[in-house]
């Protein structure tokens, strides 16, 4: 590639730094060069940002953030006969080697090798140019935006924990802990592969308010922990009151047939076990402290299953961008404020104040591309 | 292979290099299996291509000689048991954890140039180090028997205490047999049409054989497939329901009459799994496929796991690979190896079950690991 890389770096804490740097080599037989258009930014990226780590994935200086994002292919590889000059595409954010035990099972997301962007020394999608294998490039069809391009990163997040982790069944009633944007993503995928009923759950009301018309999710804000009560004595009860303001029962046609839990709070991983139906599925999306107490004596009794999932794995993008281009999942409502490539960082305050300048909430904050 | 039936031997250059991802090897054994003789008498030729000469032999073992410059799981030395089939690793099969169905696969002997010379060059990935205690020999058996793994664990997944009947007594049919029973069958019936097949599975991996009843003069073959499970289930005291049935069944014969008798024999909502190569059309017993919730599966080569699965099965001492290896014979008789094959049985007039081929540089010690 000719010319220059804009990026935009982490150099430290809380600290992002506009570079130059060369434009990056051609791409290998099976790569592509692609130029971000969009990027959106997560709870991860403002671990990374904040604190220098976002679960296992480390930040060490510089480092190009970034990781949900989807832009313009400049140039293609040798090999790639499934992409041209000038498709626009959703990036899948992580390269696995291919040849181990886990990506030729079909599990390439636990790859001993994966390398995922915007941690641990790999640059993401915060810059000018980012070159990636052509097959997690994903072309988006012409009825859907770079910008919802942006968000099947997400999208895939949920498509992945309610479709190929749950394997959610027909007709099932799906409760959800944390409305941000997971978990208003994974109600809408649940509604769009036939739930039945949706539950969502959150401290927060307006969040609520927004899942109940973006999906016509029910809802239930937390109720309050009683003064001097154990987390324990409260996720119990908390548990036991939403089943009867919801009619629900442990088995049965009103019955929650399955969690995903989405906060990665403690207190909610508790309650969920107690709320799913005898012999439901809990699926753990949200990334929380590493130990959680949990009732295991219910989970035992009541048979529980439960999955962790972690991040997507094959079928996930086109799923997701199928979804969309079929109208099945809206994306245009969670995409809340835009920021161009120099104001960046007022896209990371913004995600971290949850609220815009323009003093609207703040669900998905993107950065537009330097190009 | 330079013509039908036409084996020829040929000096060529040797591989100076390979690609970051791959090892060249030194194959110094080679089985010979049903798929060679049916490429060798011509049955897979395309009429309408030309014949392009090309090296036969994939279910090999060897020695590595040299690895690519980012292959950190061997050495040169190491001996391994090859995989002969490279798939793109990038479409959706594969990584869905399906590579065999791989559009782009790039499979020895079919294509691309296989084991039956001095040096093979292949993604080392698919080149699985023997255990100490394994031979070079039953290294080239991997293969084979990875197609068992493949069928027994992976498409059947199999259930410990599972009654279990293979038809077909041939080495893929042995190998199955001695998979269902590593893998904890209660019982392994095994059918063929030769006495002397039955009499080897018997002492090899099976609990008990059957020897093909006669068809009756004038009966049709869906008329005899019936009768013939009905005389396998009394014979064996087996049901149509419930733990005296028959779990899983796996046609490793091809043959029309044993795939209808299958479908019968097994049991309500049981398993079939296809492993044999059978012609494209077969008629089967369908509306007793419907109602009774049979599950038909096909098994294809083998996947992910599968080669670690056999050698590990064979290194602990779970399946025992020596009595199936009847017949040797040098590089340089190569063709008697797949005469024997061909013929069934050897120039010392013993059944042939599997036909070894030493390959390649000669060997420097007498010994066969």
């Amino acid at each position: 590639m000719n010319g220059v890389n804009h990026c935009c770096v982490m150099t430290k804490i809380n600290t992002l730094v506009m570079e130059d740097r060369a434009a990056p080599p051609g791409p290998g037989p099976y790569d592509v060069v692609v130029v971000p258009k969009m990027t959106g930014l997560c709870g991860s990226d403002m671990h990374v940002f904040l604190e220098g780590r976002a679960g296992e994935s480390l930040f060490s200086d510089p480092l190009v953030l970034g990781h949900e994002c989807a832009g313009v292919v400049a140039q293609v590889g040798s090999n790639v006969k499934t992409l041209k000059v000038g498709d626009r595409v959703a990036l899948e954010p992580g390269a696995a080697c291919l040849r181990c035990e886990n990506c030729k099972s079909g599990d390439y997301n636990q790859c001993g090798d994966f390398k995922f962007a915007a941690a641990d020394g790999f640059d993401g999608t915060l810059q000018g140019y980012y070159t990636l294998p052509a097959d997690i490039a994903y072309k988006l069809p012409d009825n859907v935006s770079l910008a919802e391009g942006a968000l099947m990163e997400p999208l895939a997040v949920a498509v992945m924990s309610v479709s190929k982790v749950a394997k959610i069944g027909h007709n099932q009633n799906v409760a959800i802990f944390g409305a941000g944007p997971v978990g208003l993503l994974t109600m809408a995928v649940a509604k769009a592969l036939g739930a039945r009923r949706i539950l969502a759950i959150d401290v927060n009301a307006s969040r609520l308010e927004f899942a109940k018309q973006y999906v016509g999710a029910e809802t239930h804000l937390a109720i309050p922990m009683n003064p001097g009560e154990a987390r324990e004595d409260y996720s119990k009860r908390h548990g036991k009151y939403i089943m009867e303001k919801f009619g629900l029962g442990e088995r049965g046609l009103e019955a929650i047939d399955l969690v995903v839990e989405c906060s990665g709070a403690e207190v909610c991983v508790q309650t969920g076990i107690w709320l799913v139906k005898r012999r439901g599925k809990f699926v753990q999306v949200g990334a929380g402290p590493a130990h959680n107490l949990i009732p295991m004596s219910i989970f035992v009794n009541k048979e529980v299953t439960m999955i962790g999932s972690l991040r997507y794995g094959p079928g996930c993008y086109p799923m997701a961008i199928d979804l969309v281009s079929r109208g099945l999942v809206d994306l245009k409502p969670l995409h809340t404020h835009t920021f161009p490539f120099k104001d960046a960082i007022l896209a990371f305050e913004t995600t971290k104040k949850a609220m815009g300048p323009d003093g609207k909430p703040a669900i998905k904050v993107m950065i537009e591309g330097p190009i | 292979m330079v013509a039908i039936e036409t084996l020829e031997h040929q000096r060529r250059q040797v591989p100076t290099t390979c690609g970051p991802w791959e090892a060249v090897v030194c194959p110094k054994r080679t089985g010979i299996c049903g798929s060679d003789m049916h490429i060798l008498l011509g049955h897979t030729a395309d009429p309408k291509t030309g014949f392009k000469s090309f090296v036969l032999g994939h279910e090999s073992s060897g020695i590595v000689a040299k690895v690519g410059d980012r292959v950190t799981s061997l050495r040169p030395g190491d001996r391994v048991a090859l995989e002969p089939g490279e798939a793109c690793l990038r479409c959706d099969d594969c990584k869905s954890g399906h590579y065999a169905q791989c559009e782009f696969m790039r499979f020895a002997a079919a294509g691309l140039d296989g084991t039956l010379q001095g040096y093979y060059t292949l993604p080392a990935d698919l080149c699985y180090k023997l255990p100490d205690n394994l031979s070079l020999e039953e290294g080239a058996l991997m293969e084979p028997l990875a197609v068992a793994v493949n069928a027994v664990a992976t498409v059947a997944a199999m259930r410990p205490t599972a009654n279990v009947a293979v038809f077909g007594a041939g080495p893929v049919g042995l190998l199955t047999m001695a998979v269902a029973r590593a893998l904890g069958a209660r019982r392994v019936i095994a059918i063929d049409v030769q006495q002397g097949r039955l009499d080897f599975a018997r002492a090899y991996a099976a609990t008990d054989v059957h020897l093909a009843s006669p068809l009756q003069e004038g009966e049709s073959r869906e008329d005899y497939s019936k009768r013939h499970a009905e005389i396998i289930k009394h014979k064996f005291g087996l049901s149509e329901r419930g733990p005296s049935g028959i779990d899983l069944v796996l046609d490793c014969s091809g043959a029309e009459v044993c795939i209808q008798t299958g479908l019968w024999l097994v049991k309500r909502r049981g398993k079939y799994v296809q492993v044999g190569n059978s012609e494209v059309y077969i008629n089967v017993p369908l509306r007793i496929v419907m109602m009774r919730e049979i599950n038909i599966k096909g098994s294809f080569r083998y996947g992910p796991g599968t080669y670690h699965m056999a050698i590990d099965l064979v290194s602990r001492g779970v399946i025992d690979l020596k009595p199936l290896l009847t017949h040797r014979f040098s590089f340089r008789d190569a063709d008697k190896a797949f005469g024997t094959t061909k013929a069934g049985k050897g120039p010392d007039d013993r059944m042939a079950i599997k036909v070894i081929s030493a390959c390649g540089v000669a060997l420097r010690s007498a010994s066969n690991s």
